[in-house]
């Protein structure tokens, strides 16, 4: 009998808990990942500045950690722009809808097993990572609207790139996880991680593995693969004609995605909530790992330059898919003998 | 609640799906055509097929539309002016349309409007939607069909790129004077 979501039959998912302990723990994700989005951009700055054999922040309060809420204090004091050519309504929602669909994916980490009445993770659907999927590609349509609603070259260009970009990247990411996807016998990130008991999946599908992490950093539009807000060539690409908060949402969506892509790599490979220790420390595992590819995405940025624009196409086409497609045609004949 | 959310989304998908034929920028018209998907992800959900709207969102919204918006906004984003139809065109265009409609009605009414009346299946049975029932359907009952169209799709893949390939080499020939290429 499939379960109940809200008295909807909204399709079936495996396990659901009482509706208060949903909305509470809907609360505790958004609020945990949401202040840690902050941290991480003072972390960033500090890490940036330490690699590039400078302080970074450190004015505000001690060691600069007042920095983030004055960052934020000051975009929300500024005015609510919009230049004149740009398309009213589009420009006001495209910053929305890529913080809500970064939002919604947070939805589907897990961040350790039921216990007791309550699963430590939103909801658990069968359709899995096919759920980051579809939202991964609503949040590029906030990048999209909200390069072309500006009304501005360089944001358009910045627009365009990221399309060709996603639908480059996309289709490795995609395939470079159904080998982990074979090797488990399920969509469901819960069960994936379960499957993780013995050998973290990274071990097997290291191939895989590293597709996803590059995948995850053009998908974020991280250095090396910031083409589409190329600041040397495109000022800010997508976001240049955005200021105040709007701004700040463009930001806080990619490091949002930034974590979740990390959620996502550490649940398919590094065996999500799986650690030493008493279960009650997995959420504390799980958010380690998240933390420390973060850090590896920044890292990389500091030392990285970015790509020309046909080297990141021939790369994604000619390389990683051909790959990806390897990898999962290896690890279907290996997982059909043993 | 379940006819809420049902008529929530028939009326968006429905009014999604005017928008994209009555709106004159083609890139608006594209846009529509991306909420009409979402709302009927929506009713997909609804129905217990969770896999068919995660498809339709990661393939159609995700990559189909993606290179629609794509193009609309490179080539499109002007208002199209209004197209002079020829007076044989007037006539025949609505008598064809009201043809397909009528063919399109029949076949409707003869399959899946029959089960109208009725109550349904009181009982969907479990991993009904699921990727592994779907999965099972695609890979044991519908297996040939399944392979045959990814064939034919390879087939469309190759030749589009041919023609691509072919048109380059054209205009190589037209700037070096058919010398070379």
């Amino acid at each position: 009998m499939p379960d109940l979501v809200l008295g909807l039959p909204l399709a079936d998912t495996n396990f659901v808990d009482a509706t208060w302990i949903m909305i509470v723990k809907s609360l505790v994700i958004f609020i945990v990942i949401l202040s840690l989005v902050p941290l991480l951009l003072l972390g960033e700055r500090k890490l940036l500045g330490r690699f590039q054999q400078r302080y970074g922040p450190n004015r505000v309060g001690p060691y600069g950690l007042g920095q983030p809420l004055a960052d934020v204090g000051k975009l929300l004091s500024k005015q609510a722009f919009r230049p004149k050519g740009a398309v009213p309504f589009l420009y006001e929602i495209a910053p929305a809808l890529t913080i809500i669909s970064a939002v919604l994916t947070l939805a589907i980490l897990p961040f350790g097993d039921v216990q007791g009445d309550v699963g430590f993770y939103g909801i658990d659907v069968p359709i899995g990572i096919l759920y980051f999927f579809a939202f991964s590609s609503i949040a590029f349509y906030g990048l999209l609207l909200g390069g072309w609603a500006s009304g501005s070259k360089y944001s358009f260009l910045g627009a365009m790139r990221s399309a060709a970009q996603l639908i480059s990247y996309e289709i490795a990411m995609g395939l470079s996880l159904l080998g982990v996807v074979m090797m488990a016998g399920s969509l469901s990130l819960v069960d994936i991680v379960k499957a993780q008991g013995e050998v973290w999946y990274v071990v097997p599908q290291i191939v895989g593995f590293l597709i996803f992490l590059v995948g995850g950093f053009a998908e974020t539009n991280r250095p090396p693969f910031d083409l589409p807000e190329a600041d040397a060539e495109l000022v800010a690409g997508y976001g240049t004609e955005y200021g105040g908060m709007r701004f700040g949402s463009f930001m806080f969506a990619e490091y949002m995605e930034m974590l979740i892509v990390s959620g996502i790599a550490s649940t398919m490979f590094l065996g999500g909530w799986m650690g030493p220790g008493p279960p009650g420390l997995d959420p504390v595992w799980m958010l380690l790992k998240m933390i420390v590819l973060t850090i590896f995405f920044i890292w990389i940025r500091a030392t990285l330059p970015r790509f020309r624009y046909d080297q990141l196409m021939s790369f994604g086409w000619k390389i990683l898919l051909p790959l990806a497609t390897l990898n999962v045609l290896v690890t279907a004949v290996l997982v059909v003998v043993t | 609640m379940e006819q809420v959310a049902f008529f929530v989304g028939a009326i968006g998908a429905l009014g999604a799906a005017f928008a994209v034929v009555i709106v004159k920028n083609p890139f608006y018209s594209v846009l529509a055509l991306v909420i009409h998907l979402v709302f009927l992800a929506g009713i997909f959900l609804l129905l217990m097929a969770q896999f068919l709207a995660a498809a339709l969102i990661v393939v159609y919204a995700g990559a189909v539309m993606v290179l629609y918006v794509f193009v609309a906004a490179y080539v499109g984003g002007i208002e199209e002016p209004k197209w002079d139809s020829s007076p044989e065109l007037r006539i025949v265009g609505p008598i064809l349309a009201v043809a397909l409609f009528i063919a399109i009605s029949i076949a409707v009414l003869g399959s899946g409007l029959s089960a109208l009346g009725t109550p349904g299946p009181d009982d969907v049975p479990a991993g009904f939607g699921t990727p592994e029932a779907v999965g099972h359907l695609m890979m044991e009952d519908f297996l040939i069909a399944f392979e045959a169209a990814s064939l034919l799709l390879l087939v469309a893949a190759v030749a589009a790129i041919v023609l691509a390939g072919r048109r380059r080499e054209d205009r190589k020939k037209q700037l070096t004077g058919g010398e070379g290429a």
